[in-house]
C-alpha cells in the first residue's frame, strides 16, 4: 500500500512540475509517468513522461510543460498488430 | 464658385472611390503593391494594409487577391497577370471607423500586372521541388498554425495523428468514430496551404484526402469550412481543417481539437489550453501542425535588389526586419493581433513541411513582447529613456539577447 501511495505522490509531483497535469483519462502514454517522471534529456533514457532540456524532435514534442495535455487512446480497428499504419487504399 | 465646386467634386471622386465606381488599383491608389495571398493571411493584410495606408513616413496601398499557396507561387514563377477584381482597405482619412472585420474595398488591377508579392503558407518545397530562379527571393514570415475544428455542439476534444490518418486517408472505411461520414469532413482544395500542411503532418498526400470541399470549386475559402461546420446537420460527426487564426475568429461557434503527433505522449492545443490565445504550444513544439508563411518577390537576376522597392519594404515589415523610412506603427503588433506567431517569438523551427522540429534561438528574439501581447510577461519594460539593466530592449521589453 505504501508503495502505491508513493507512486501516486510521484505522479502528482510530476504533474505539478509540468509533465501533464491536465487530469482526464489515463492512457498508455500517461501511464509512462508512473514509471519515469521527469527526465533530463542530457541523461540518456528510453522511457520518460517528459523531458527537460529537450534537443531532439522526440524530446521537444514531449518536453515538460505547464500547458494542458489531453489524453486520448482511441480504438482504431485498422491499426496493424504492431501498432503501425497500413498503406492507404488505392 | 462653379469652378471650385467642380474641382472639389473631382477631388472627392479621386480620394474616395465609391462602391459604384471601383477604383483603379494602379492610378487611384497611393503606391500600390500587388499581393496574391492565401486566404488565411487576409486578416493580416487587412490590418497591415490599414496601417500602411496611414503610414505617413511612407504610405503604401496593399491591393490583394486570394488564392491557394501553390497557385500564388506559380503566378510569380510564370508571370501570370492578375485579372480579377482586387481588394484594399480604406485609409483613416477615407473611413475613420473602418475595422479589420469590415469588408475591404475593390479596385480594378492594371492590365497585365503580375503580383509584386506572392504568399505561400507552406514551404515552397511543398508545392514544387524545383529551385527558385535567381530572379525571385523568398523570406520567411510569421508562423501559421493549422487546426482541426469541430462545431460547438461536438463533445470531441482531441485527435491523434493515427485517427487523422484513418479518418482522412480512408474516409468512412477508416471506421473511426465519430468521424465516419465523409459529407461532414470539411477539407480544402489541394493547392491550399491548410490541406497541404495537414497532409504532410498526417502522412496522407493532399490528393488522397477524403472529405468534402465546401464552397465554389476552384475558389473555396476558409470561411466555407467555417460555415459548413456551423451549419452542419450532424455536428457530432462534423470536423474541418482551418488556419488557427481563422478558428480564433470563430471561437464562439467552433471548438479546436488538441492534436497528438507521431511519438507524442499527449495531445495539445495550439495554445496552452483551449481558452487561451498564447500559441505557447506552437512556439515550443508541443503543437506540431504549423508552417512558416513565405513571401516571395522578384529581384534583379542574381542580386538582392528588389524589382519594386516597396515590395521588399512590405515583406521586411511582415518579417520584423528594419526598414527605411521607419513606419509610424509596430508591424509586429499587426502580426500578433491576427493570431500569427512572429519568427522572433519561436523556440523551435523546421526545414520542410511536417519535418522534425529543432530548437531555435532567433537572432533578435521578441518572446517577452509576444507574451505581453497574448498573456503576461515578467520581463522588464524599457524605452530610450529607460534602458535595460540586462539584455536588449526590443519592442519595449528587455529580451535576453
Amino acid at each position: 500500500m505504501r508503495t502505491i501511495f508513493m507512486t501516486v505522490a510521484m505522479v502528482a509531483a510530476a504533474a505539478v512540475a509540468g509533465c501533464g497535469g491536465g487530469g482526464g483519462t489515463v492512457d498508455k502514454y500517461d501511464a509512462r509517468a508512473v514509471d519515469a517522471g521527469i527526465i533530463d534529456a542530457t541523461t540518456p533514457s528510453d522511457d520518460a513522461s517528459c523531458f527537460t532540456n529537450p534537443t531532439t524532435h522526440n524530446e521537444i514534442i514531449n518536453a515538460c510543460t505547464d500547458a494542458q495535455p489531453v489524453a486520448k487512446d482511441p480504438t482504431l480497428p485498422l491499426l496493424l498488430d504492431d501498432g503501425g499504419l497500413p498503406p492507404l487504399p488505392q | 464658385m462653379r469652378t471650385s465646386l467642380i474641382a472639389a467634386a473631382i477631388a472627392t471622386a479621386i480620394a474616395i472611390p465609391s462602391a459604384a465606381r471601383a477604383a483603379n488599383c494602379e492610378s487611384d491608389l497611393t503606391n500600390p503593391v500587388y499581393l496574391q495571398i492565401g486566404d488565411t493571411q487576409q486578416p493580416l493584410i487587412k490590418v497591415l494594409g490599414r496601417a500602411l495606408r496611414d503610414n505617413t513616413p511612407h504610405p503604401i496601398t496593399l491591393v490583394y487577391v486570394t488564392a491557394g499557396s501553390c497557385t500564388n507561387i506559380n503566378a510569380l514563377l510564370n508571370g501570370t497577370a492578375i485579372t480579377t477584381t482586387m481588394s484594399y482597405v480604406p485609409s483613416s482619412v477615407e473611413n475613420p471607423t473602418w475595422k479589420a472585420s469590415d469588408p475591404p474595398l475593390s479596385c480594378t488591377p492594371g492590365v497585365g500586372h503580375v503580383p509584386d508579392i506572392a504568399n505561400s503558407n507552406v514551404f515552397v518545397s511543398a508545392c514544387t521541388q524545383d529551385p527558385l530562379p535567381n530572379t525571385i527571393t523568398q523570406v520567411r514570415g510569421p508562423v501559421q498554425a493549422y487546426v482541426m475544428a469541430v462545431p460547438e455542439a461536438s463533445t470531441e476534444t482531441a485527435m491523434t495523428v493515427e485517427e487523422a490518418y484513418f479518418v482522412f486517408g480512408f474516409g468512412a472505411l477508416g471506421m473511426v468514430t465519430p468521424w465516419n461520414d465523409e459529407s461532414q469532413m470539411f477539407i480544402r482544395a489541394v493547392t491550399r496551404s491548410t490541406l497541404l500542411s495537414w497532409a504532410y503532418n498526417v502522412g496522407v498526400p493532399a490528393a488522397k484526402w477524403k472529405g468534402t470541399v465546401p464552397g465554389t470549386p476552384g475558389a473555396d475559402k476558409s470561411t466555407d469550412v467555417v460555415n459548413a461546420l456551423k451549419n452542419s446537420p450532424a455536428p457530432a460527426k462534423a470536423i474541418g481543417i482551418l488556419g488557427a487564426e481563422v478558428y480564433d475568429q470563430n471561437r464562439a461557434t467552433l471548438n479546436v481539437l488538441a492534436f497528438r503527433s507521431f511519438g507524442q505522449y499527449s495531445a495539445y492545443y495550439p495554445d496552452s489550453d483551449a481558452a487561451k490565445l498564447d500559441k505557447a504550444n506552437v512556439r515550443d513544439g508541443h503543437y506540431t501542425v504549423w508552417s512558416p508563411t513565405v513571401y516571395l518577390y522578384p529581384v534583379a537576376a542574381g542580386t538582392t535588389t528588389p524589382v519594386l522597392a516597396d515590395a521588399k519594404y512590405v515583406v521586411d515589415l511582415i518579417a520584423d526586419r528594419a526598414v527605411s523610412p521607419a513606419p509610424n506603427f509596430d508591424p509586429t503588433d499587426s502580426v500578433v493581433s491576427v493570431g500569427l506567431v512572429p519568427d522572433c517569438a519561436m523556440k523551435v523551427t523546421r526545414e520542410f513541411e511536417g519535418g522534425n522540429l529543432a530548437t531555435y534561438a532567433p537572432a533578435e528574439p521578441c518572446g517577452c513582447y509576444f507574451d505581453s501581447k497574448v498573456a503576461t510577461t515578467t520581463c522588464a519594460v524599457c524605452d530610450t529613456n529607460t534602458p535595460c539593466a540586462a539584455g536588449v530592449c526590443r519592442h519595449g521589453y528587455c529580451e535576453a539577447n
